[in-house]
Formats: C-alpha cells, structure tokens, sequence
C-alpha cells in the first residue's frame, strides 16, 4: 500500500541534519511503504518565541533534508505569526519561491484564534498553501495563552473557510477536537499525537468521513510503524485505509 | 510470539471503548498479532476494594490458555494480606499489580516492607503501575498522576531483592529511573521513538524491556508497530515481544516457540 506521512519533523533539535542521519529516515521509512514524508521544520529548536532569523535558520535546515532526498521530502514553512505580516509574508515568499515548499506549520509561538494569524491566512490564500496548525486539548495542559486546543483551531478554520487546514494530532484533541471541527468542510485532521487510543480513528471517520483525514507520525519522538499500524488495525474498509494512508494527503497537498 | 504484560478487561468509564468478554479481547490481540497477555481488571481500579473485581477477573479467564490472571492488591487497604492469599491461591496467578495512584498511597508506604515480604512468601511477582492514562488526555476531574519517579527509586532501593515490572514509565521517566536503580523491569506501552532502540541503548538493556500494549483502551496494532523499529536486532525483537515476560511470568517452556 502506498504511504504518505504528513506529519514528520526530519530535524529535531538540529538532530537529523546530516547525511547518514538523513539516509537512515529515508530508508526507514522506504522499508515501511512511506514513498513521501511531509516535513515541518524544527519547530521547538526555540522553544516558542522565535525570532525572523531563527525562522530562517529552521527553514533553511528543512531546505537542506529536502535537497538531500527532493523526491522523497516536501517541507511546510514555519513560521512564527506573532513577528507580523511583513516578516510573515517575507519568509513564505522566500520559502515558497527558492524551495517550493508547499504548506504552511504553525507549532505554539502564538493561539490560532490570535489576530496576527490574519497575515498568515492570507499569505497561504495568496500562494494557495495547506496551513497545519498543532492542536491539542488545552483542558488538561492550560496553555491556551499560546497553545492551540481544538476550539481554536474550529475559530481559525470558520473565519477563513477558503483556506484549508490540517488540525494536528488526532489523539491530542480526542474525540472533542473531531466534534469542533465536525461541521468545518476545509479541516483535514491528521491521525498523529499521544497513544493511539482505540477506536478513535473510527470515530473521527464516522464523523468526519473518510475523506478529511490523513496519515501522519510525527516522528523523530513518534514512530512510523505505531502510526501506519494505527490505520491498518483499525476497523476500516481497505479503501478507507488507503485513502487515510495515501490518497487524501496527495489530494490535499497536490503531490504526484 | 508476542506476549503483552499490560492488558486489561473492564471498562473505564472515560472511554468509549466497549466491554470486551474475554474472548473478545483474545480475538482483537490475536488481530495483531499479540499470542497471549497477562490481564488486569479495570474495575480495581475504582471500586473500593479490588477483590471483587479480581474475583470476576478469575472467573472470566478460566480455562483462557491465552492469558495470565494479574489481580491488583490494595496494600493500603487493613485486608491487604486476605487479599493477597486469596489472590496466591487462585489458578494461574504468577504476580499482582499494584495501582499506587489510584489507590492514593505512596510507594515509601511503611507497610509496603511486610507486603514485599508477604510476596516473596507467596512465590509472587510484582508489577506496579505508573499510569494508565496519559495525564494530558485524562478526564477533567480526575487530577491523578503518574506515579513519582523519586518514589519508585525510593521503593526500589529499600527493597533491592525485589525487581518488579513497572507498566506505564513515560520516555523521560524511564532512563531517568533507570539512571539510579537496576533492580525494575518496564513495558514499553508508553516508549516511542522513530529510532526507540538508539533512544533506549546506554539507558535501559532491552533485556529490561517488555511489551505491553495497554489493551483494549490502546490500539494493540499500533503498539506491535513499536517492535518494527530499524533499530532492533531480531535477538531485541524476541526478548520484547517475548522471551523477558515469559521469564517474568514463568511461562512453562514448552510455550516458548
């Protein structure tokens, strides 16, 4: 079955950058069926106030995996909307136009409810990007100052219905998360997070449908065989699992 | 083969997953490829005593070759020792749990040193529970933790002739336990890493490690997909999935494939 992992961070604290490092991922992941792997930068490296140029720094390191491996890497650009729409629309420009980066990542620098998300909305509308915003139930966590809970990511979704969005982290945001974006047409959940709770994934299909969700690991502190065993053990028509696992992301994301 | 060491039946009240017979919970291990699994009751985990939850654990599982009955003692509660012989004294029983959070008491309880010595009496196995639940998906009222690294040293150092498997470690707390006691056993139900066995090498010997799956309330299929890590010899492979918790649980030989 064809795989494609939506949800993967290559480099991690600057871990995964170099040559054997990157030839490890790639043949791990080739020897499990994933023939591509979304990349989302080393969005912690930081922590969660990132200045313009250590977005730069990550971008470039994403740019770096990717020049390694360009048909097996496509990257997201991070960004750190909280820096404003100048240096917000100046990193998507430069990453879309000198890498062909082909999504948006939005980690915990600022709430997706915030006002200076409007720049970024607006930079994926114009150079027509995927925003993956991280969600996670906040109920228990309470960060929500800077840290986006599946509400959030239902408000970010309904004020820009023409832009689509990945909420992160099925597992994260639970069976509450899959109801706060049940009715929101441009959210696609992708199926990564904690501990694969049973039956959730088949909750998020009954409600969502099949359609809006797509497979992701986020490896490196995740593991690719947990999250595609995740999708093959789970009480679904092998139809579903390869629209989960493969056709959905290629759809959303336009890859070949 | 793969034997799971951290499986339950019951339910758990914050979970839509439903009551499996014992059976049922056979078939859906056997769908992933997990042979046989030591088994716990939710139940015990709530109720106020946990023998009559173990009662029906027994009944539910006799005659299952599939599975190893692992009732739970309450050593905090007066009755601790009945507890314990009943539970001795019934077919198949090679350890007990303990839930030390849920049942509100710490593991540098005094009394802990006369129930450690019951066990060894009782030619019994310990296995504690760090967490079921990770803390950060857990029902909004119930503030329960993990159970504190410090206090599982603190259990492990007074009593260094015990090496009990300990479920539910998270990927910090292992290493870090690991890093002042050699005397514990730990699942890896809540061990991940794209590259575990490079995360693991140096901290904690896979002649340490366990699978453990947390059943029925865990995707046992995505918790097998931990035992394809690249980094695994064959030799790690076999001693997770099963060769440590055949040793742990006496698992007669001839079952041993």
């Amino acid at each position: 079955m064809r795989i494609i992992d939506a949800h993967t961070h290559p480099v991690m604290f600057k871990r995964g950058l170099t040559r054997p490092e990157v030839d490890r991922l790639v043949k791990h992941g080739r020897k499990l069926g994933v023939e591509t792997m979304i990349g989302l930068g080393d969005v912690l490296l930081y922590g969660r106030s990132f200045t313009a140029e250590q977005i730069v720094e990550v971008n470039d390191d994403s740019a770096k995996v990717q020049a390694m491996y360009p048909d097996y890497f496509r990257f997201f650009c991070f960004l750190n909307p909280r820096l404003g729409e100048k240096a917000v629309m100046r990193e998507v420009e430069r990453c879309v136009d000198k890498y062909g980066f082909i999504g948006i990542k939005l980690e915990i620098c600022n709430n997706a409810r915030d006002a200076c998300m409007k720049p970024v909305m607006e930079a994926a509308r114009r150079w027509k990007l995927v925003v993956l915003q991280h969600s996670w139930s906040q109920i228990n966590i309470r960060q929500r100052s800077f840290h986006t809970d599946p509400a959030d990511t239902a408000t970010l979704a309904r004020r820009h219905p023409d832009v689509p969005i990945i909420m992160a982290h099925l597992t994260g945001c639970g069976v509450r998360g899959v109801i706060e974006v049940k009715d929101l047409d441009n959210v696609t959940v992708d199926t990564s997070g904690g501990l694969a709770d049973e039956g959730l994934l088949e909750y998020a299909v009954e409600n969502l449908g099949v359609g809006r969700i797509i497979h992701g690991s986020d490896l490196p502190g995740r593991s690719i065989g947990v999250s595609i065993q995740r999708v093959l053990g789970a009480r679904l028509s092998a139809a579903e699992k390869e629209r989960i696992l493969f056709s959905n992301a290629a759809r959303l994301l336009k890859l070949g | 083969m793969i034997f799971d060491v951290n499986c339950y039946l019951g339910t758990w009240p914050f979970s839509l997953v439903p009551e499996m017979s014992a059976d049922q919970l056979a078939k859906q291990l056997a769908r992933a490829g997990v042979d046989a699994a030591a088994v716990s009751p939710l139940a015990a985990v709530f109720q106020p005593e946990p023998m009559p939850a173990n009662r029906a654990l027994f009944a539910a599982l006799r005659g299952k070759r599939r599975f190893v009955p692992l009732p739970v003692v309450n050593p905090a509660l007066a009755n601790w020792k009945e507890q314990l012989e009943e539970c001795a004294a019934a077919p198949g029983v090679r350890a007990v749990r303990l839930y030390p959070n849920y049942h509100d008491y710490r593991l540098t309880r005094r009394t802990l040193r006369p129930f450690v010595d019951a066990l060894e009496h009782h030619r019994l196995r310990l296995v504690i529970t760090a967490r079921i639940e990770d803390e950060r998906h857990r029902y909004f009222a119930l503030r329960i933790k993990g159970v504190p690294v410090a206090d599982l040293a603190a259990f492990l150092k007074a009593n260094p002739g015990t090496v009990p498997l300990v479920t539910g470690l998270s990927v910090n707390e292992a290493p870090q336990l690991a890093a002042v006691c050699e005397n514990f056993l730990a699942d890896i139900s809540y061990q991940e890493n794209v590259e575990l066995a490079a995360m693991l090498r140096g901290k904690l010997s896979t002649s340490r490690l366990m699978f453990g799956s947390l059943a029925p309330l865990v995707s046992v299929a995505a918790q097998t997909g931990k035992l394809s890590a690249p980094d695994f010899s064959a030799a790690e492979r076999r001693r997770i999935a099963f060769t440590n918790a055949a040793r742990f649980f006496s698992i007669p030989h001839a079952d041993r494939r």
